[in-house]
């Protein structure tokens, strides 16, 4: 009896883990370059109260490290690498990052509609 | 002066010097020698080096998210470790001092990992620049100064003799930079869909800009988020209880020990 209970244990957490692995691969992506220090493009609209993928390479040879204050979100970016950044659901609005080893040049707004 | 290198450091440093002021006075307190400090400082920086030579690797696990969980465990490992440092001052007997030098210094290794590395691959980004790359480290030097200055303040408000229980402010202080260490690491998580995402509960950005001088020190000491979604006010706040919780049974259980172990008249 014990046996079968882990055994549905089991199943549930297994489901549970695929469902979120597929809920995953159904997210929205946006790409996004950093290319000479700049965001590429600079602007990106998403869609309001969901939850979006930035998939983010950098072309640079040096690393970047994406930020946005509004957004909750900081992340190392290696030179010649790419990377992940999961943002949303969010509200609509102007939501500026930046790139904080080179915060002149490395700016950026994901805009929400 | 490269502002970029001089604030890149700065908020670094003074995130982990608020820390290791903290852990510094605790040593003093129960007269530790310092070689706890100066033996985890090595120890945190080579590990540093290491994870910052290492991170494309790590960037690439759980689909591009290994960065964040990496981040995430060092960043909850220190609050366990700080959660034990509570634990163990709290008795009302005479304390493993062993014991307390080794969670000191784990706590040290892990701050100066977490906080080391960031500025470790920002200067990786001048090496083929061999004048900028002096500019940087001078400049980050500048950072760094300002942020030892700020966790030698720290220290020296501590250990003053105007505070007459300096162990009682050295604990509460570690509860508060302890469950910012939670906060940190729940954003991390929510930052790599491990964690459910959600709308702000509060945005108080307009009262105290996180990007701010004060929004940057009340990042430190509390780790401040001027927007937090409810899991993370959820962990942050249980995360907060639970140490004086600890503290509470543990002095509650030794105090019942002691009375029951007493010789009745």
């Amino acid at each position: 009896m014990r046996c079968c209970d882990k055994g549905k244990r089991f199943i549930l957490i297994a489901a549970l883990i695929l469902n979120a692995a597929a809920a995953n691969s159904a997210t929205p992506t946006v790409n996004l370059e950093i290319k000479n220090h700049l965001f590429y493009p600079a602007e990106v609209e998403v869609p309001a109260n969901k939850k979006i993928k930035l998939l983010i390479s950098n072309l640079d040879p040096t690393p970047e490290e994406f930020e946005s204050y509004k957004l909750n979100r900081e992340k190392v970016i290696l030179g010649n690498s790419k990377s992940v950044i999961f943002i949303g659901p969010l509200a609509p609005g102007r939501y500026p990052f930046f790139g904080e080893f080179n915060m002149s040049t490395a700016l950026g707004t994901v805009i929400v509609k | 002066m490269l502002l970029d290198a001089v604030l890149i450091v700065l908020r670094e440093t003074l995130e982990a010097g608020v820390l290791v002021s903290v852990l510094l006075s605790l040593g003093n307190l129960y007269q530790l020698k310092r070689n706890w400090l100066w033996s985890s400082l090595i120890v945190g920086g080579v590990s540093a080096f290491f994870y910052a030579s290492q991170l494309g690797v790590v960037s690439e696990w759980f689909d591009y998210v290994g960065q964040e969980v990496v981040n995430a465990s060092f960043q909850y490992g220190l609050y366990l470790c700080l959660l034990c440092i509570c634990f163990l001052i709290s008795s009302t007997q005479p304390i493993n001092k062993r014991l307390l030098r080794l969670l000191l210094g784990a706590a040290v290794v892990l701050a100066v990992i977490r906080e080391g590395t960031e500025v470790i691959i920002f200067f990786t980004g001048f090496l083929s620049d061999g004048d900028v790359l002096v500019k940087a480290i001078t400049s980050g030097f500048i950072g760094l100064m300002i942020g030892f200055s700020v966790g030698a303040l720290c220290y020296y408000l501590i250990v003053s003799p105007v505070y007459k229980n300096s162990r009682i402010l050295s604990i509460g202080v570690l509860v508060f930079v302890a469950a910012g260490m939670v906060a940190q690491a729940t954003q991390l998580l929510i930052q790599a869909d491990w964690l459910p995402s959600s709308a702000p509960l509060w945005d108080s950005s307009s009262f105290l800009p996180e990007a701010s001088t004060m929004g940057q020190l009340a990042y430190a000491v509390f780790g401040y988020e001027a927007s937090p979604t409810l899991i993370e006010v959820v962990l942050y706040f249980t995360a907060l209880l639970l140490i004086p919780c600890v503290i509470f049974l543990r002095v509650f259980c030794s105090r019942k020990l002691h009375s029951a172990g007493e010789p009745s008249l």
